[in-house]
């Protein structure tokens, strides 16, 4: 019954909001629903994880097992934490136009983290097409949100190349229903889909796979149509760059690694290979081309490519310790990455500029902006004590067992580039001499979501609790055959 | 035996003698649907009594290639009328003298003399129109060369008498998608050949903006005669491919009795005039292409040719 | 004339018919042309919808046409009309980014990989409906080279919609019995799909002041001179 009403909290946020915009009350109320939805979350991660069951409150159409919990979860923590981070950060001029900028912003954020919520819990895989053209759908005007010439571009940029994917995606979708009644009398669902696969031609499963590979790729990032990424997650604002970035990715590369075992599952066809090649394709591209930018948003931009690439990379190669420790990235990019984009929002709203080439001292002149920004690069780059050293390790080691040195010494490769590039781009932002002298206030709320974060962040690399370690091998478990 | 040559006789008596009909009508009917009177039908018939009876004149720059050009131009298409089904369903006594391909050699064969005539004169809208109906030539050959294959694979022969005997095999196969495909793909080629709107305007004046009019603009008397029925009866013979081959085999006589062949004039005559008619609502609704356009139109007929070859093939 | 075999080739028929109105996507030179070949290709696949439903046996297939016909060729015209209403009829000639011969050879060449990457996929290209996969994967691929190729906003929203029609034409064929809940909501999404564009085109038209989006390019990577400091 609970996962039912995840989603549903921040939907009658959003009617709220819609109603009476508020200069506190639809901050409050949002930030209400995130809460309660996180709660909602915890509590079906946590039982999950203790009894080793999915929960299916609607069967063969709503469902929670480890993997859709463990994104539910990622959702839902960075959505509460970017619902503070707004509150804080949000610019409400006085007035009408007051009103609607509230309204506008909340209630598509809202909406916005309703259909995130709802890509997890889904099991029906049309349904669940139709929840990731919801995401695109309700965050384009979040994209374009300030309205300038460059975030219109992003926006356009952003529906057009998605949508495209998204129909692409759907013969694909279509082509395995067809190939589930061929198999036999299944349900629509991940599990179904899995079970029938021994049955199912082969040469079907693998079309039907590359289509969505090649559609929903676009969306997760994957290049060479990664290029709406970078536009359209450095022009919206920070706690929208943070769900975009953090979680929207995820949920999509969710959705491609629930198809992955069902490839698996069939002897004939095979799939790892074209994975791995868009994988590190993708990896390597980012990284080379974060040594370039000028903009510190899109640097974090590639830094979500580039990271995307490796986890396709790891489900690629497979093996027990490498599906392990690719799940572990997927939540410790999630919440690293929802931390980059709050540092880079409280930098902006320090500095008022994206370009790195015009920040110099951060440190100095806000001592939180500072902090924040270089432990987010250094987290997101992938250097100790951090979470994602802990899962880039992790399927560096597990590639080695499996044998796979040429795909992990690529990985390697790219990781250290990215390393550079990030750390060369951002330490001058945050040491040296800031140019005017005044302390700009970081708003309360944002520290507040920066620490939300950052806590898991730095925990996660340090130890797993029991509870977390457990969602994990199940998560992991439902990559292999 | 000797039935088979009669008939084969009376095929190309029939098309020589009816093909200016066939321009008449196609002109009075024009006419009638933009609500004017028209000329007669039988207009084309004094014409050629006119232009027979008249004295000819030729220029002193040109040689023996415009002298001859107008016997080429005339006998070309009656060449191929031996070889397609205008009035018998089962092959007549030339009908393997040669097959589609060959048959469009042999209409090129006159296309190629009028253009080398028209060079020949010296006057300068003759080459023009010359080059440009070459354009329009090489444009419409690989639409031509893909309705071919696509019908000779189906039919397994490049005879036109078996390929319209396989062709439309049976009602439900006029529906075909390769089939209406082909069918709008050879109109939009026969409305290039013969020189139609959108292509080119046959009762235009303006000698800058003709095409396939330019090139016999020097004739006169007896020459200009042979040419004007010459082209009459290429018009003719590519319609009679067209609702003969192509479109469906009825109304072609399918016993070997004198007067089923006879019974066959009129019904395939009514074929004709359907597609007349046709032709006459479609040449009144377009403007003429630029002449650049006119290789955007016979592109869209190849796209919708290599289409129809697709869904009939895989 | 038997039922069975008759359907069978109107359907072939109208799959053909709409290879035909993908090719016309690319090159039509007017945004109203556009929005009306949009429309006829609707029809079209409501047709398909309709036919497959009388030789497939599915009654859902009618919910299907109906829903296509009232979406599609009813409310997304009105919805684009009023969301996006100088553009639509404004009588401009569409400058292309390919001209129009090239542009025709590529969507042939799309058009026959299409065919020759769902052919081997076995059972769904025999049959009643052994057009509409090979088509509607045509359609799609074709949709997304219009989609490339065209450089103003509102040509680029109908090829999206393009696309997911050539999608739907595949998969009344592979896919009859898909729960009509999935059509509705699918259906659903198309009509959002096209508010949501036109509506970010007319913000376009209002900040930007054209609606070329060809000329959006500020977003780019510049070989900036890198200076560690």
């Amino acid at each position: 019954m609970v996962p039912l009403l995840i989603p549903l909290a921040p939907l009658a946020a959003a009617a709220v909001a819609g109603v009476r915009p508020g200069r506190w009350t639809a901050p409050l109320v949002t930030c209400a629903g995130a809460v309660a939805a996180l709660a909602g979350a915890l509590r079906t991660v946590l039982q999950v994880a203790t009894t080793g069951n999915p929960l299916v409150p609607l069967r063969d159409v709503v469902g929670v097992d480890g993997l859709g919990g463990l994104v539910v979860g990622l959702v839902a923590l960075v959505g509460t934490a970017a619902a503070f981070f707004s509150w804080g950060d949000l610019d409400v001029p006085d007035g009408e136009d007051g009103r609607r900028r509230l309204r506008r912003y909340y209630v598509h954020f809202n909406l916005f983290l309703f259909s995130l919520l709802a890509v997890p819990l889904v099991l029906d895989a049309a349904l669940v097409w139709i929840a990731v053209e919801l995401t695109t759908l309700l965050s384009v005007f979040l994209v374009g949100f300030d309205g300038t010439r460059e975030s219109l571009e992003a926006a356009w940029k952003y529906v057009v190349l998605t949508l495209m994917g998204a129909a692409i995606a759907l013969l694909g979708i279509l082509l395995f229903y067809w190939a589930l009644r061929e198999a036999g009398g299944y349900a629509f669902t991940w599990d179904g889909l899995r079970r029938a696969a021994p049955r199912m031609p082969p040469s079907v499963l693998v079309t039907a796979f590359l289509l969505v590979l090649v559609g929903f790729g676009a969306k997760a990032g994957l290049v060479p149509l990664h290029t709406w990424l970078p536009d359209a997650h450095s022009q919206a604002p920070s706690p929208v760059c943070a769900l975009l970035s953090g979680v929207e990715t995820t949920a999509v590369l969710y959705v491609l690694l629930r198809l992955l075992p069902v490839v698996g599952a069939s002897s004939g066809a095979r799939a790892d290979v074209w994975v791995l090649g868009f994988g590190l394709v993708s990896a390597g591209t980012a990284a080379f081309l974060m040594i370039q930018t000028t903009d510190y948003k899109r640097l974090f931009a590639f830094s979500t490519v580039e990271h995307m690439g490796i986890i396709m990379a790891a489900a690629g190669i497979g093996g027990p310790v490498v599906w392990y420790g690719a799940v572990y990235q997927i939540a410790s990019h999630a919440l690293t990455k929802a931390l980059c984009f709050f540092a880079a929002g409280a930098a902006h709203h320090c500095t008022r500029t994206r370009e790195m080439a015009r920040v110099r001292g951060l440190l100095h002149l806000s001592p939180v902006a500072g902090l924040a920004l270089l432990g987010g690069s250094l987290a997101i780059a992938g250097s100790p004590p951090f979470a994602v050293f802990v899962s880039e390790f992790a399927i560096l080691r597990g590639a080695v067992a499996e044998g796979r040195l040429v795909p992990a010494g690529l990985l390697a490769l790219f990781i250290v580039v990215a390393f550079c590039a990030l750390m060369a781009h951002v330490t001058p932002m945050v040491f040296g001499r800031p140019p005017s002298s005044g302390t700009p206030r970081i708003p309360a709320l944002c520290t507040l979501a920066l620490v939300l974060v950052a806590l898991p962040v730095v925990a996660l690399g340090l130890f797993t609790p029991g509870v977390v370690h457990g969602i994990f091998r199940l998560a992991a478990s439902s990559l292999g055959r | 035996m000797a039935l088979r040559i009669f008939a084969n006789g009376l095929q190309v008596v029939a098309v020589l003698a009816l093909a200016p009909l066939v321009r008449g009508v196609v002109d009075w009917w024009k006419e009638r649907i933009q609500s004017q009177r028209g000329p007669s039908i039988i207009q084309p018939y004094r014409d050629l009594w006119k232009l027979f009876h008249k004295d000819e004149v030729v220029s002193t720059e040109s040689s023996w290639v415009f002298r001859v050009a107008p016997y080429v131009v005339f006998t070309t298409p009656l060449v191929v009328t031996l070889l397609i089904p205008v009035l018998t369903a089962y092959p007549l006594a030339f009908a393997f003298m040669g097959d589609m391909l060959g048959g469009g050699f042999v209409l090129a064969l006159g296309g190629v003399w009028a253009a080398l005539a028209a060079v020949d004169t010296g006057n300068p809208y003759g080459p023009m129109g010359a080059s440009r109906t070459r354009m329009v030539g090489f444009l419409a050959e690989p639409v031509f060369m893909i309705v071919f294959f696509t019908v000779s694979v189906v039919a397994g022969s490049t005879i036109p008498y078996i390929v319209q005997q396989r062709w439309v095999a049976s009602p439900a196969a006029f529906f075909e998608p390769a089939h209406v495909l082909l069918l709008v793909a050879f109109l939009m080629l026969i409305l290039a050949e013969a020189g139609r709107l959108p292509v080119d305007s046959p009762s235009g004046h303006f000698e800058l903006a003709m095409i396939e009019e330019s090139r016999t603009l020097e004739y006169s008397g007896p020459a200009a005669a042979l040419v004007k029925w010459g082209g009459a009866m290429k018009f003719t013979v590519l319609i009679l491919i067209y609702v003969n081959v192509l479109v469906t085999p009825w109304g072609l006589a399918r016993g070997p009795g004198l007067g089923e062949i006879l019974a066959a004039i009129p019904l395939v005559g009514l074929k004709v005039a359907v597609f007349l008619a046709v032709l006459g609502i479609i040449e009144s609704s377009v403007a003429k292409l630029r002449l650049y356009r006119i290789s955007e139109f016979l592109g869209a007929a190849f796209v919708t040719a290599v289409a129809a070859m697709m869904t009939r093939l895989f | 004339m038997p039922v069975g075999p008759l359907v069978g080739a109107l359907n072939d028929l109208a799959c053909g018919a709409f290879l035909l109105t993908a090719f016309a996507l690319v090159v039509v030179r007017q945004v109203q042309e556009c929005l009306w070949v949009f429309v006829l290709q609707s029809v079209l696949l409501a047709s398909s919808s309709f036919l497959l439903a009388v030789r497939l046996r599915v009654p859902d297939l009618v919910a299907v046409g109906v829903l296509t016909l009232a979406v599609k060729t009813v409310l997304i015209p009105w919805l684009l009309r009023k969301t996006v209403q100088e553009e639509i009829y404004a009588r401009r000639e569409l400058a292309q980014l390919v001209t129009v011969p090239a542009s025709l050879l590529v969507s042939l060449a799309l058009a026959v990989g299409a065919y020759l990457l769902t052919t081997p996929l076995g059972t769904a290209t025999v049959g009643a409906g052994r057009a509409n996969l090979p088509i509607g994967t045509a359609g799609l691929l074709v949709g997304a080279y219009t989609l490339a190729v065209r450089r103003e906003a509102v040509p680029q929203v109908i090829a999206i919609l393009a696309m997911e029609n050539g999608a739907f034409l595949a998969g009344v064929a592979v896919a009859p019995d898909l729960p009509l809940i999935a059509e509705l909501a699918a259906s659903f999404d198309v009509l959002v799909i096209a508010l949501v564009m036109g509506l970010l085109t007319r913000a376009l038209h209002e900040h930007v002041g054209t609606t070329d989006v060809a000329t959006l390019r500020t977003l780019r990577e510049e070989p900036a001179p890198w200076s560690p400091s």
